[in-house]
């Protein structure tokens, strides 16, 4: 059979960053698939997926739609072959509603006049057509993410694609709506659809695709069949070495009591509670992770922690010393490092160079600067001292940092934190839109923290990333802990159990019906 | 100088250099429309703003950097606001407000040389930094906008200099108003006898250093920057920034009302009926189309003085164009750096082109 999509000898160099993105690049998509591609940061998907898109004009190479060569030079030309693709960042009206967005430019009228009914009952024809159930009247903005995206999908379904590139889609979805999204995609070439899922998270490849390619710097690495291949063996071609998923740990030594939360309360823009009455401590040597569906009090919990957020009630101690009052510089010098969610904008500010951003949290301490004037000379010994404890090869010092990979930031982030031996680490989603190379750094990196002596508070979403670090979880649901549980002496579905809102109880009763399970 | 350190400088200098290109190039095409000789007219321009045929007599050039001299100030006004993400505009005001400091205390007080302009300047300084720092107080505490807040602190502030010179700072009953002149021991020394161009420049340059020291080697300017930069950022690492807001408003208005002192003490040594002639605009402008670095304005202040003078002593008076014909290219000038994004595609497709042709060139010899 003629395959719906191939892509020949695709290379594309870009001149202004002397990167050569795609290097002969070859891929063959089989109708009625959904083929993953995956790679690092920087690999050349992104690059490949926009050139057969038409947003980027290749070098050199040939493009094959069902075994007749097009030419895309424009995203026009790419939907008149029924190519279509959901970007990563979505392109909506936040005000009109879904049908309204899903109209845009082609709104049926009559007599010059817009026919609102008309175009509700399309989209919701559309919907039906396809399998995702969606209200049109509804406005974008007050839908959740998960559903603004199939908005997206069903903008592109419309306009008749035959083939529906998405984009990094489960960037931004919760776990459940992850789900949702692979059941609608299974759904998509049920009816004769081709899905092209771009990701780099592994475990979706498994459970969403059929087929998966491969890129690392530019080059294809290899096609396989889903069925016949497993994450160590993907993550090896993507990283081209082999690939530590679970990083190897001991038991923590646990150390006395380093923070202690008591009964604290931080409310919300609207004045509701975003976290309540939530008490916990965090012992020296141990890593204490808090799980919990995105959105539940896990930001305004860390930004409290970390002195940007103040208490609305309760108390935070640090080594037995009340520090509720205290601000972020008094937090910081006290030993206290931040990770945060959002390294683009928080953590790091692109706009200037490697030294200033290093020096963010110490330029006001007597080794960095003296009467005022900052010494040149500790910031640079000290930047290049980062530089090379945590090989961030690709940043120099004095230049900017702008361009560097996510991975890459994030080092720098995590050599900022880590550098002057705090006791106490908040990490918020330390790993959240990196590649496995670089996860695997950050998961080393904190666990040699915590070896060291260090207090580590891990806020993730991601369960496994959980499991495999945290020596004791607090499970966050509606700003509350809903459980506290040992790793070691508990599982994912426990875990998944308290993370929709289930109780301790439950969790209880569950063990002991496997248990009796396992003993009949 | 490293190539990548050139680089950036090339990078930096690019637009500017091509928009002010772009303006003289205009001007050749209004030169033309009124019937005017080209040629002549660009040799006029540039012999009136930079030439110098003799030190004490006739050198444009020392007028164009007199009248630089107060645009440099508040230009470097502008760089330590905007630098800090204040978008202040408010050079205007307190401009006025230290040159009616100034030329109050000119007359006022009397004390010894040397003593008494130092006095002065410090006063007017302090006159600018108040003024300054109302519209950065009122940012910090109550969240007012500090762009409509200097606008309306520059309305106010012409209209109490008009005031003071009409009324209680009035010298004499003639046609236009205006205070006494200071005395002399106020004054600031000029260079050359018949010209004006004095120690006001020294302390301009001195003031240029001043502040690329502060913004990049201190604390204070560290924190400043990373604040005007990303808040977000400033807030995470514990930096300050509501007082480096404010800072920043208090220094920018010092260099603002410095400004209106060395024009009183060392040009004018009086104010009088519009003596705003949008002095802090032109500032504000330099630094846009400086890069907002000192040097840049420095520079850009000097080339503003000297298209401003060429048009009204060569231009006006010897080929009969208007005056406002250096203001128009001002003009089309910060038109063609707000266009920046023309610029930047078209250097993008030149730069395509020639590597496009390296690569060719190094295939060829490949195969």
């Amino acid at each position: 059979m003629v395959p719906i999509l191939e892509m020949k000898g695709i290379s594309r160099y870009f001149s202004s960053t002397d990167v050569l993105a795609n290097d002969r690049v070859d891929f063959s998509v089989e109708k009625g698939v959904v083929h993953a591609l995956v790679g690092e940061n920087g690999a050349g998907k992104t690059t490949l997926m926009n050139i057969l898109y038409g947003l980027i004009k290749p070098d050199s190479g040939e493009i094959f739609i069902e075994g007749k060569k097009v030419r895309i030079g424009h995203p026009n030309d790419a939907i008149k072959v029924g190519i279509g693709m959901v970007h990563q960042h979505f392109e909506l009206v936040p005000s009109f509603t879904v049908a309204e967005n899903i109209k845009l430019g082609i709104e049926p009228t009559r007599a010059g006049f817009l026919n609102t009914r008309a175009e509700n009952e399309d989209v919701a024809q559309l919907a039906q057509k396809f399998g995702l159930k969606i209200d049109p009247q509804v406005r974008v903005r007050d839908l959740p993410v998960g559903m603004q995206q199939r908005v997206e999908i069903l903008k592109v379904l419309q306009r008749q694609a035959k083939i529906v590139i998405l984009d990094e889609p489960t960037a931004v979805l919760t776990p459940q709506e992850v789900g949702e999204l692979s059941t609608v995609v299974r759904g998509l070439t049920k009816l004769g659809l081709t899905v092209i899922f771009i990701t780099h998270k592994l475990i979706e490849v498994l459970d969403v695709c059929d087929r998966v390619s491969v890129m690392r710097a530019g080059r294809m690495v290899g096609t396989k069949a889903v069925a016949e291949t497993d994450i160590p063996d993907l993550a090896k071609m993507m990283v081209g070495r082999e690939v530590l998923l679970r990083v190897k740990k001991e038991p923590a030594k646990m150390g006395g009591v380093v923070f202690e939360s008591k009964d604290a309360s931080v409310a919300d823009i609207s004045g509701l509670a975003a976290i309540s009455h939530v008490s916990f401590d965090v012992h020296a040597g141990e890593i204490l992770g808090i799980a919990g569906v995105s959105g539940n009090g896990q930001t305004e919990l860390v930004e409290a922690l970390a002195g940007m957020k103040p208490l609305d009630g309760g108390k935070f101690f640090f080594k037995d010393k009340d520090i509720t009052a205290t601000n972020v510089r008094a937090r910081r010098d006290l030993g206290i490092a931040h990770i945060p969610e959002d390294r683009m904008t928080v953590g790091l500010n692109l706009q200037t160079t490697l030294d200033e951003n290093l020096i963010v949290s110490r330029y006001n301490q007597p080794e960095y600067s003296r009467m005022g004037f900052l010494i040149e000379k500790t910031i640079r010994n000290f930047v290049e001292t980062v530089i090379k404890s945590f090989s961030i090869s690709a940043a120099r010092p004095g230049e900017g940092i702008s361009k560097l990979s996510g991975g890459n930031l994030q080092k720098i982030v995590l050599g900022r934190e880590l550098a002057g031996s705090p006791s106490l680490i908040l990490a918020n989603q330390p790993t959240r839109g990196l590649d496995v190379g670089s996860i695997e750094f950050v998961h080393k990196t904190l666990v040699e923290a915590r070896d060291r002596g260090c207090a580590i508070v891990l806020v993730s979403v991601e369960l496994e990333e959980i499991m495999s670090l945290a020596d004791r979880i607090l499970i966050f649901y509606r700003g509350m802990i809903q459980g506290e549980l040992i790793t070691s002496q508990t599982n994912e579905h426990e875990v998944g159990i308290l993370m929709a809102g289930g109780t301790m109880e439950e969790v209880r009763k569950q063990k002991a019906a496997a248990e009796s399970e396992v003993n009949r | 100088m490293t190539p990548r350190a050139l680089r950036k400088l090339l990078d930096a200098i690019l637009i500017p250099l091509l928009a002010v290109l772009s303006g003289l190039v205009l001007m050749g095409v209004l030169v033309v429309v009124t019937g005017k000789p080209l040629w002549e007219s660009y040799q006029i321009l540039f012999t009136s703003a930079f030439g110098c045929k003799n030190a004490a007599t006739s050198c444009s050039l020392f007028t164009t950097l007199e009248r630089a001299t107060p645009l440099i100030f508040t230009g470097l006004s502008a760089v330590v606001a905007f630098r800090s993400g204040m978008f202040s505009i408010g050079q205007e005001g307190q401009y006025l407000m230290g040159a009616v400091m100034a030329a109050y205390l000119g007359y006022a007080i009397h004390l010894p040389y040397v003593i008494h302009p130092i006095v002065i300047i410090l006063a007017s300084m302090a006159a600018g930094a108040v003024y300054s720092w109302i519209p950065g107080i009122l940012k910090v505490k109550l969240g007012v906008n500090e762009l409509l807040a200097t606008i309306m602190l520059n309305a106010i502030a012409t209209t109490f200099t008009e005031y003071m010179v009409q009324y209680p700072m009035r010298a004499d009953r003639g046609t236009t108003a205006h205070s006494p002149i200071i005395d002399a021991t106020a004054f600031l020394p000029s260079f050359f006898q018949g010209s004006r161009w004095g120690v006001g420049f020294i302390i301009a340059v001195l003031a240029v250093i001043v502040v690329i020291v502060y913004l990049w080697r201190t604390k204070s300017g560290y924190e400043q920057r990373m604040a005007g930069q990303s808040l977000k950022f400033a807030f995470y690492g514990g930096i300050p920034s509501d007082q480096a807001a404010i800072r920043a408003m208090v220094i920018s208005g010092a260099l603002a009302g410095l400004a209106g002192a060395v024009e009183v003490l060392g040009v004018q040594h009086r104010i009088m009926t519009g003596f705003s002639t949008g002095l802090g605009f032109d500032g504000l402008t330099a630094a846009i189309l400086g890069q907002t670095h000192p040097i840049g304005v420095f520079i850009v202040a000097i080339l503003f003085a000297g298209l401003r003078l060429g048009a009204q002593i060569g231009l006006q008076i010897q080929v009969h164009i208007p005056q406002e014909v250096g203001g128009t290219i001002i003009g089309f000038i910060i038109l063609f750096v707000a266009a920046r994004k023309f610029y930047e595609n078209s250097i993008a497709s030149v730069r395509k082109l020639l590597t496009r042709n390296k690569d060719i060139k190094a295939k060829g010899e490949g195969g």
